[in-house]
């Protein structure tokens, strides 16, 4: 484990290096995931049978909070990175933990979103609209939920451990999914609400 | 007893419970071997908790192996089948079964691993690196793959063979058509694989990319780990794809959904148009590497240097995207309009401008070298012809408005084997003859090697040229029999004696493997072919740390010029070398992912969420768990460079 | 206190929450279907890229290249994919 000292403390071993560089090739994997989803819900997405359309049951009001949660904890979660990087555990620790909070509140809203679907009768069965809708948010949602319980384990290694080149690594790491996931929360809000809505 | 009525198989066949019986022999047999000789501590210390990218890779290269000879009786089924008018030696269902199952195995649980298992071996020393990136998701990858390919191969024996072919399209592998658990197995067990493969895909680019000796700039690399690189971003960028079109599928089966029914919306084509976008480039994945293999020893055995590296390398690139902008010829039949259809033909024909490029390179690499005809050689010689006569059909197949006639024939057949054996499985032969003394200390007998290439090349022209001609004449695809009257009777019994001949050329193999394992010289030091790179350079056997000391790179051939040049490869002192430690989590993971997946395809829900969590206590234990690898001391390293005939200069 | 909060990611957040507004509009006002969309591929992307560089730090290594390589790989592949995709089944069905 050769240290260096020029560098920020998750990049600071080979190793390190390596993990973060290999999680920005998998982020390219997650790009074409995603874009695989958007590819059939473009193609399915006027494809109701005889069930609601997406401009039926689009609701603006919860759409918009879950837009602003996730934009406000990718910033949050940015900013416990800064922290880390100034050796403040104690701030990104808290920052961290707003992160998931705010990502928790987000994951309600969804889960809310999702029983009205069920409620105006779009299930997962009613169409081939409903399928790659509620597919394409569902993936995306269990990406979050998956983050809620890896950001959960690192911050309890961080208090644990304390700032180590490999809690630095992975807590760097950790930042760069929850970016990537609103990045793709972005696109599900213009190209699947906004223009569902327009 | 009712719980168990779904495990019986729906069409059964003497054939099958045959293959029930010798598979419950074979387990009894290994497990009593394995304890009577007392092995269990040494398999799972030695191999199955192994990280070393060099076990992984013959592990790979032993399971692709095995897989190619069951993928190997499928194929001489269907021939046999297919050898006379109105045969009745197989019944349709099994006939789809068997071509399934066929197709599957031997892309991706025999090309497949098999690219791996060189990937994994030889990538590392050309670069000069101790191992991978990630040795532990290495060994999930691996593992992956295995528990895939292990769960894909009980289908036959409980609940049923997938039926609806290797592409399953919709609505054929829907419900409605294809009832039993088979196709849920296609679906299961090609994602957890698939998996593994993406993992793979990241692991080698960041290797290659991060990991190269010093002095080895991106235009110094070897030419088989330039086509692993560029392989392995295809399969980050596509293997996605594949996961998200096989997830809609599973949930079309298993949940009721409408991708791909044909009601409430649900559109079949989008399942056939996910699988191309993944499965084109699939076969790039495919035939990269085993281009860069055939480069490697293409100037091995002509003594020259690789002719055209620049243009290698930027063909290889350029076929990366052209690979992704291809696929929808393989439906032009499809029903789309004519622009797309002109659109696909087009960029499918200018795939043939960077390979033909790639021809000329090998060529030119064999003009006026001292060409030595060994075993390797051979392949790589009798691979230009074939391959580009499956090349020049594959031009012909990609003119959308002649693909009316052509598409669904055996013509169809015909050519993409003709791509596949002398482009990849003559690939996989080559490599594993020219590797193979890096691999074992000893080298595979040439004269039995000559008889193999031999039989191989000459059954694989009787086997599929005359398919050419019965697939122009309407002989279609995936049809079990056909009547006298339609005349390709003869050809097809033509076929079938060449498909005869490929497998005594198969089993040579086996028996070359025996007979050197018996009787081939152990004394033929570490570099017998007088090769030029890098992973010639260590010892042989090869140790655990690859390299005592970081090799230095001076030029594409490092190795070459250190011998006749006098380049110093190793400049600097001995110093520890840190390794990382093995581990038992990735068989272990691997095992619960088999129960997940054999869970999901009988759907037996409390099961599936139990090795769910089980999952996910995996990745737990990961996360808290410290493991900083340990460290080889320099004692260590001295006693095992001596041990293996001194340091190496 | 003040340190905690640095200026770049501070109007990193701010310029978000005005692209979001931006995309809004299509929602309340009443545009064209070109107009609307070009309006969201545009915040959109700017959106993207935003994260990419001010937040996820794509840039602050000698990797930058491989690592914007590679984005940008998959960004082609994967307009490559939608559109293609929409191009037989949507455009030319």
């Amino acid at each position: 484990m050769n240290l260096e000292h020029s560098q920020p403390l998750e990049y600071s071993t080979k190793q390190n290096d390596l993990n973060i560089f290999g999680f920005w090739i998998f982020l390219g994997a997650e790009i074409m995931l995603f874009a695989t989803l958007f590819t059939s819900y473009f193609v399915l997405e006027n494809r109701t049978g005889s069930g609601p359309a997406g401009s039926e049951i689009f609701e603006i009001t919860p759409v918009l909070i879950e837009t602003l949660l996730l934009l406000t904890s990718s910033f949050v979660i940015g900013l416990g990175i800064h922290a880390m990087r100034l050796g403040k555990t104690k701030a990104m620790i808290s920052f961290f933990a707003i992160t998931l909070l705010l990502g928790l509140g987000f994951l309600s809203f969804e889960i809310f979103e999702f029983v009205h679907y069920v409620h105006v009768g779009a299930g997962i069965q009613t169409s081939a609209f409903t399928a790659s809708l509620l597919t394409t948010l569902g993936t995306h949602g269990a990406h979050v939920t998956f983050g809620l319980f890896w950001g959960t384990a690192i911050i309890l290694q961080v208090k644990k451990r304390g700032l180590t080149p490999e809690t630095a690594n992975k807590s760097f790491i950790f930042s760069l999914y929850w970016h990537f996931l609103d990045v793709v929360w972005i696109f599900i809000f213009s190209f699947i609400y906004l223009k569902g809505m327009m | 007893m009712e719980f168990f009525e779904r495990f019986a198989i729906p069409h059964p066949s003497p054939a099958i419970y045959a293959s029930m019986v010798v598979i419950a022999l074979t387990v009894v047999a290994i497990i009593a071997g394995l304890t009577y000789f007392k092995k269990w501590g040494y398999l799972w210390r030695e191999w199955l908790t192994t990280v070393d990218h060099k076990r992984l890779g013959l592990m790979y290269i032993i399971s692709a192996i095995l897989m190619l000879f069951r993928g190997g009786v499928d194929a001489i089924m269907m021939r046999a089948q297919l050898a006379t008018p109105d045969s009745k030696l197989l019944d349709a269902q099994h006939y789809n079964e068997i071509f399934t199952t066929h197709g599957v195995v031997m892309i991706m649980f025999m090309a497949m691993p098999f690219i791996f298992g060189f990937m994994n071996y030889i990538v590392p020393l050309q670069i000069g690196a101790r191992d991978v990136a990630f040795p532990r998701l290495n060994a999930i990858s691996f593992w992956l793959f295995f528990m895939g390919a292990m769960l894909f191969n009980i289908s036959f024996v409980i609940g049923g063979s997938p039926d609806a072919g290797w592409t399953s399209y919709f609505p054929l592998a829907g419900t409605d058509f294809s009832e039993s658990v088979g196709t849920n197995y296609y679906m299961i067990a090609l994602q957890i694989s698939g998996l593994g493969s993406l993992m793979t895909g990241i692991n080698m680019i960041t290797t290659i990319l991060k990991m190269r000796a010093p002095g080895m700039t991106l235009m110094k690399m070897p030419m088989f780990t330039w086509s692993t690189l560029v392989a392995n971003l295809i399969i980050v960028t596509v293997f996605p794809v594949l996961t998200v079109a096989l997830a809609m599928g599973t949930m079309d089966r298993l949940f009721a959904t409408n991708f791909f029914t044909s009601s409430n919306g649900g559109m079949d084509m989008l399942w056939a148009n996910l699988f191309w976008v993944w499965g084109h480039p699939e076969v790039y994945i495919l035939i990269l590497p085993a281009f860069g293999i055939y480069s490697e020893i293409i100037s091995t055995f002509s003594s020259k240097n690789l002719y055209g590296y620049t243009s290698m390398v930027a063909s290889m690139v350029i076929i990366s995207v052209l690979s992704c902008l291809v696929w929808a010829h393989h439906f032009f039949t499809m029903g789309q309009g004519a622009a797309s259809n002109s659109f696909f033909s087009i960029t499918t024909m200018a795939i043939a401008v960077p390979t033909g490029v790639k021809i000329f390179n090998w060529l030119f690499t064999m003009w006026k070298g001292k060409i030595r005809f060994t075993v390797p050689m051979l392949y790589s010689i009798g691979f230009i012809p074939l391959f580009t006569i499956g090349g020049v059909t594959g031009v012909m197949l990609a003119m959308s408005a002649a693909d009316y006639q052509y598409h669904n024939t055996m013509f169809l057949v015909a050519h993409f084997h003709n791509t596949i054996i002398p482009g990849v499985v003559f690939a996989m032969l080559a490599g594993l003859t020219y590797y193979w003394p890096k691999m074992f200390g000893f080298m595979l007998n040439e004269r039995i090697g000559k008889w193999t290439f031999w039989a191989l090349s000459i059954g694989f022209v009787l086997a599929f040229f005359p398919m050419y001609i019965t697939g122009l004449d309407g002989q279609a695809r995936r049809m079990y029999t056909y009547s006298e009257s339609t005349g390709f009777g003869p050809l097809n019994m033509l076929s079938f004696i060449g498909a005869g001949i490929m497998a005594i050329g198969f089993v040579l193999i086996v028996y070359n493997i025996y007979y050197s394992i018996r009787y081939a010289p152990r004394n033929i030091g570490s570099d017998p072919w007088d090769a030029r790179t890098l992973e010639w350079a260590t010892h042989t056997p090869v140790p655990e740390y690859n390299f005592a000391i970081t090799p230095a790179v001076n030029s594409i051939e490092p190795f070459w010029d250190a011998k006749k040049k006098k380049h110093v490869l190793f400049p600097e002192p001995l110093k520890k070398i840190h390794m990382p430690n093995n581990s038992g989590m990735p068989f272990i993971l691997s095992a619960i992912f088999f129960v997940w997946g054999f869970s999901f395809v009988f759907a037996i829900w409390p099961l599936l969420i139990i090795s769910t969590l089980g999952i996910f206590a995996c990745l737990a234990c990961r996360s808290f768990e410290n493991d900083h690898g340990h460290y080889i001391s320099l004692e260590e390293i001295e006693e095992t460079e001596e041990k293996l005939g001194g340091a190496k200069k | 206190m003040k340190e905690l909060f640095p200026a770049k990611q501070v109007m990193g957040f701010v310029f978000s929450l005005i692209l979001t507004a931006i995309a809004l509009l299509v929602y309340f006002l009443d545009l064209s279907f070109t107009a609307g969309l070009t309006i969201l591929v545009v915040t959109a992307f700017i959106q993207a890229l935003l994260q990419l560089v001010v937040f996820m730090h794509a840039g602050e290594t000698k990797d930058k290249w491989a690592i914007y390589g590679n984005v940008y790989f998959m960004i082609l592949i994967a307009m490559i994919t939608i559109f293609g995709t929409l191009f037989l089944f949507v455009w030319d069905m």
